[in-house]
């Protein structure tokens, strides 16, 4: 993890509008991608990266770990609301294009008009995957968007903006998701029975997520 | 089906991510009932109690407040789908979702959705993703689960 202008920090310094909140196309202003564009940075190809481990305070707690299996850079077509999202009756639909998938694990494409993200609170993404080699593999994806007062620090709790909301270009927004996926039986079936856990982030011009997905060890 | 051409754009970078532990929950169940449909086996465990603790958290699981309700697949391992209630020791309550794997060596990989009240002192647990690992004992009647936080 090398490049830290790819963490949450340089997501929420974005001026950002969820989509909780808006029907159209989000515009994002200011997008500097000078920093991430330097060479090859770790995770912009298929190249595995070292598992990182975390532990508990008991020495008895299991050892749990992450490892990045592979990103998914997420196209989106249509935004459309039912209601608003400060209905209980507010439902989104983000529909998905297409997009392309790299990673040591799995490589392929989004596949095209395959499905959407039909939110509520939290995003609920039903589309489909196509490996490299034509393999269909569904996701389910559920997730949040948050945002907070004050970057994460380790250790430190993660605090909600303070009422009234503040202007959502001066709060740190952050995703995560989690993924089910269903894979054919086959060199995809590890997916079958594997728990994943994604960051990722929303840019615009044009309107896409990439998605990084890390497989819990 | 519609064409896609993936327009050029230069994202192609990870964020930070990381496992903090929040707490653990030992979970006592009933001894599981399992029943033959057409999607599998079905598998049935009610949760009968249990101690949730952690630095920011104290709690008990409500008695008979749900269970598990796993698919043993063909491949033996089961997708665990559990719903269940604690209390916290300040009397707030706190909906617990479990969806994840339990491997046929008897750990678990899950991830835990938890919803308590917006004004309340957990709120931070609301649309927090936990990431959690578990160990079944060997009677399948006790299963201590470890939370972590994915900030």
């Amino acid at each position: 993890m090398t490049a830290p202008s790819a963490g949450d920090e340089s997501i929420s310094r974005r001026s950002f509008l969820g989509g909780a909140t808006t029907a159209g196309a989000v515009a994002l202003g200011g997008l500097k991608l000078s920093q991430a564009a330097a060479e090859s940075p770790p995770g912009s190809d298929n190249k595995a990266l070292p598992p990182i481990w975390f532990e508990g305070p008991d020495p008895g707690n299991p050892k749990i770990g992450l490892r990045w299996a592979f990103s998914a850079r997420v196209f989106f077509a249509d935004r459309v609301m039912i209601n608003t999202m400060d209905s209980p009756a507010g439902r989104g639909y983000t529909s998905v294009g297409g997009g392309d998938i790299w990673g040591p694990r799995l490589q392929g494409r989004v596949l095209p008009h395959s499905g959407a993200d039909y939110y509520k609170t939290t995003f609920t993404t039903y589309y489909m995957l196509q490996a490299s080699d034509g393999a269909l593999i569904f996701i389910h994806n559920r997730g949040t968007m948050r945002r907070f007062a004050a970057p994460y620090e380790r250790g430190k709790p993660l605090e909600p903006p303070p009422p009234p909301p503040a202007k959502q270009d001066s709060v740190w927004t952050r995703f995560r998701a989690t993924p089910v996926f269903t894979a054919p039986l086959g060199p995809h079936d590890w997916m079958n029975h594997t728990v994943f856990v994604a960051n990722s982030m929303r840019q615009a011009n044009p309107d896409h997520t990439v998605f990084n997905y890390y497989e819990v060890l | 089906m519609r064409e896609f051409v993936v327009p050029q754009t230069d994202t192609r970078i990870l964020g930070k991510i990381e496992l903090e532990y929040a707490f653990k929950l030992t979970a006592h169940y009933d001894p599981p009932q399992e029943s033959h449909t057409p999607r599998g086996t079905f598998r049935y465990q009610d949760i009968v109690g249990g101690e949730l603790s952690g630095a920011r958290v104290t709690a008990t699981v409500y008695p008979d407040s749900g269970g598990q309700y796993d698919t043993v697949r063909a491949d033996r391992v089961r997708d665990v789908d559990a719903h269940f209630m604690c209390k916290a020791d300040n009397g707030e309550w706190l909906y617990m979702e479990h969806v994840g794997y339990r491997r046929t060596d008897g750990y678990y990989r899950a991830i835990a959705y938890i919803e308590t009240s917006l004004k309340g002192a957990y709120e931070w647990m609301n649309n927090t993703t936990f990431v959690v690992t578990a160990k079944e004992s060997a009677d399948q009647r006790e299963v201590v689960f470890y939370y972590y936080a994915a900030n």
